[in-house]
């Protein structure tokens, strides 16, 4: 099938187009576009500056065609999920039948943390399920680093090649199991100095005044430090109310970020979503987790033998790793 | 001049003005009848007339005030808790507030500066039913205290008690001794009230108490309160915020320096809640 036409199934369709080249890019994006526009589709598409402007040029007649900013749309995966969520039910309350969506996370993982776009990637096989969306995630082979695009692959029921042929993707992985199995990396290259603050114990209290005493070895403006202060004071929280002790708490400042650690002796949440999805209330649990998605530069969840740990990083994250 | 609008933790029962109200948890009665002690003879040297309200009949109270000076015998009184309320009564807030303005006017129309009280409330707040009329009176006196010259010091054993009492108790007072919850809610001569402290998941159940308590009510559709001394507020507090607002149709306005409350409000779409800088 051509991704001009329109899909044999009604729900969320969740494909990946890997391409090389520009030609390969538009060859996926301006059909998958046009299709959608001329089948009065709520049709979006939300590049970065300069492939938006290529896409903008390919296409001629925009006229139906929504372009969001890829750096604003995607900066933060739980505000990603809240935002189109919001949107596609708006686009279903006004009568749509089908809504397309392409787009591309920018600098996945060349500039910016990929982990937590990872679990975006297989949470957006549950999070929209419920829509009836049309999605082509775009990936540039030439830049983006091998083990972003193994991820992909494992993420996306469906891959677009470059002549527009789609096809069922037999490394597709169950996402609940790829959330469960994958374990976090990410490490910040600090973690392999000794932390400024080292706290077994703490309370919540403790882990906010512990913040705000690493936070004056950093140029973290007030703002960023009171996020910070908020989402150690919940991941403290959840590891005591939620977790199994002893519970640790780690900070590493340096003057552009700041890392902080909590662990456990616990599995972690059992949701394999945890963290990206907004609570329901059918599902209230998590809110706090939820919030500091949003709040933080980057959130890693992993498990290991020693138990869960929950990274958080203030600032601009260290991807030299 | 009015009470100051901060709150903080005292270890001294005194250096208190005309018009501050303080917890004080104890441990032995001893330690209670220091601090009424301290307490009182300030307020003799302030000009204020002085009245110690505890258990017990009035030739013990005035034992307990030992070496207190009653040069002038208009000047200090003793009153005793049981002949006002039997074993088990409720304090009814809004009557007991009267008695204690009608006492505060009396004082300054015999010539005193004011009225200073000493009282020890523990056998008013052993039923949860006791505990939320005392509770309810607590703020509403802290209100009364902002503009009249009444100070108060109110004494709780916690032996008797236990922390989760005291805990609900001291929140509602602009000074506590030692033992303190991580949050104050009173009155403010600027605002519906005053929050001080840090509200978390240890202390959001007694926070949800602490308002149920106040009752805040709106003016004009808002419910201004003072978070100037307030340095942590996480999402479980701004939703009971957003709750109480809701109940009483207006929005929950928190003068205060909380980015990150700022940025939580907007994630969760907490329209009945709002930040402000305070001016």
């Amino acid at each position: 099938m051509r991704s001009s036409g329109a899909p044999d199934h009604r729900g969320l369709r969740h494909e990946a187009a890997l391409y090389n080249s520009e030609d390969e890019l538009l060859s996926v994006a301006v059909p998958f576009l046009t299709g959608g526009a001329e089948a009065g589709e709520p049709t979006i598409a939300v590049f970065g500056e300069k492939n938006a402007e290529l896409i903008h040029a390919a296409l001629g007649d925009t006229v139906n065609i929504s372009f969001l900013d890829a750096t604003a749309h995607y900066s933060r995966p739980a505000t990603t999920i809240k935002t189109y969520r919001k949107l596609l039910a708006q686009y279903v309350a006004e009568g749509a039948q089908q809504i397309r969506v392409t787009g591309e996370i920018p600098r996945a993982g060349t500039g910016l943390p990929w982990e937590w776009w990872a679990r975006y990637e297989a949470t957006a096989n549950h999070a929209y399920e419920d829509f009836p969306l049309w999605v082509i995630c775009a990936y540039d082979t030439r830049t983006t680093p091998a083990r972003v695009l193994t991820d992909v692959t494992r993420t996306h029921p469906h891959l677009v090649t470059a002549d527009g042929e789609r096809v069922a993707n037999d490394r597709f992985e169950d996402p609940a199991a790829f959330l469960t199995r994958s374990p976090a990396s990410g490490a910040d290259p600090l973690e392999a100095t000794p932390p400024m603050i080292n706290l077994p114990h703490p309370t919540p209290a403790d882990a906010r005044r512990a913040v705000r005493a690493a936070s004056q070895a950093s140029l973290l403006d007030h703002a960023e430090v009171a996020d910070m202060v908020y989402a150690v004071n919940e991941a403290v929280t959840n590891a005591i109310h939620h977790g199994r002790p002893p519970v640790h708490l780690r900070i590493w400042p340096r003057l552009d970020h700041m890392v902080a650690t909590v662990t456990d002796r616990g599995h972690g949440p059992p949701d394999p979503y945890a963290g990206l999805l907004p609570p329901t209330p059918a599902s209230p649990a998590g809110v706090g987790l939820w919030l500091i998605h949003q709040t933080c530069s980057h959130v890693t969840l992993g498990t290991d033998h020693e138990g869960f740990t929950i990274r958080l990083t203030a600032g601009v994250p260290d991807l030299t790793a | 001049m009015l009470r100051v609008s901060w709150s903080t933790r005292t270890d001294a029962a005194q250096s208190f003005g005309r018009y501050d109200h303080v917890c004080w948890a104890y441990d032995e009665p001893g330690e209670f009848h220091s601090a009424v002690g301290e307490f009182l003879t300030e307020g003799l040297t302030q000009g204020l007339r002085v009245c110690y309200v505890a258990d017990g009949d009035t030739r013990a109270l005035w034992d307990d005030l030992g070496d207190l000076d009653r040069t002038n015998q208009s000047a200090v009184q003793v009153r005793s808790l049981g002949e006002r309320y039997p074993p088990g009564a409720v304090v009814e807030p809004v009557g007991r507030m009267r008695a204690v303005a009608v006492a505060t006017e009396e004082a300054l129309a015999a010539g005193f500066a004011g009225l200073r009280v000493a009282v020890e409330t523990t056998s008013l707040v052993r039923t949860p039913r006791q505990l939320d009329g005392v509770a309810r009176f607590e703020h509403l006196v802290d209100r009364y205290m902002i503009e009249q010259p009444l100070s108060v010091l109110c004494g709780f054993n916690r032996v008797e008690l236990g922390e989760a009492t005291i805990a609900q108790l001291a929140s509602l007072h602009p000074f506590v001794n030692e033992s303190t919850p991580l949050f104050r809610l009173y009155a403010s001569a600027y605002a519906a009230a005053s929050l001080s402290g840090e509200l978390d998941a240890t202390n959001d159940s007694l926070f949800t108490t602490a308002l149920q308590h106040a009752d805040l009510r709106p003016t004009a559709g808002e419910l201004v309160i003072d978070a100037s001394e307030l340095s942590f507020i996480d999402h479980r507090s701004l939703l009971s915020l957003a709750n109480h607002a809701r109940r009483c149709d207006a929005t929950t306005v928190l003068l205060g320096d909380l980015p990150s409350a700022v940025k939580l409000i907007d994630i969760l779409d907490l329209t009945e809640v709002r930040i402000e800088a305070p001016t």
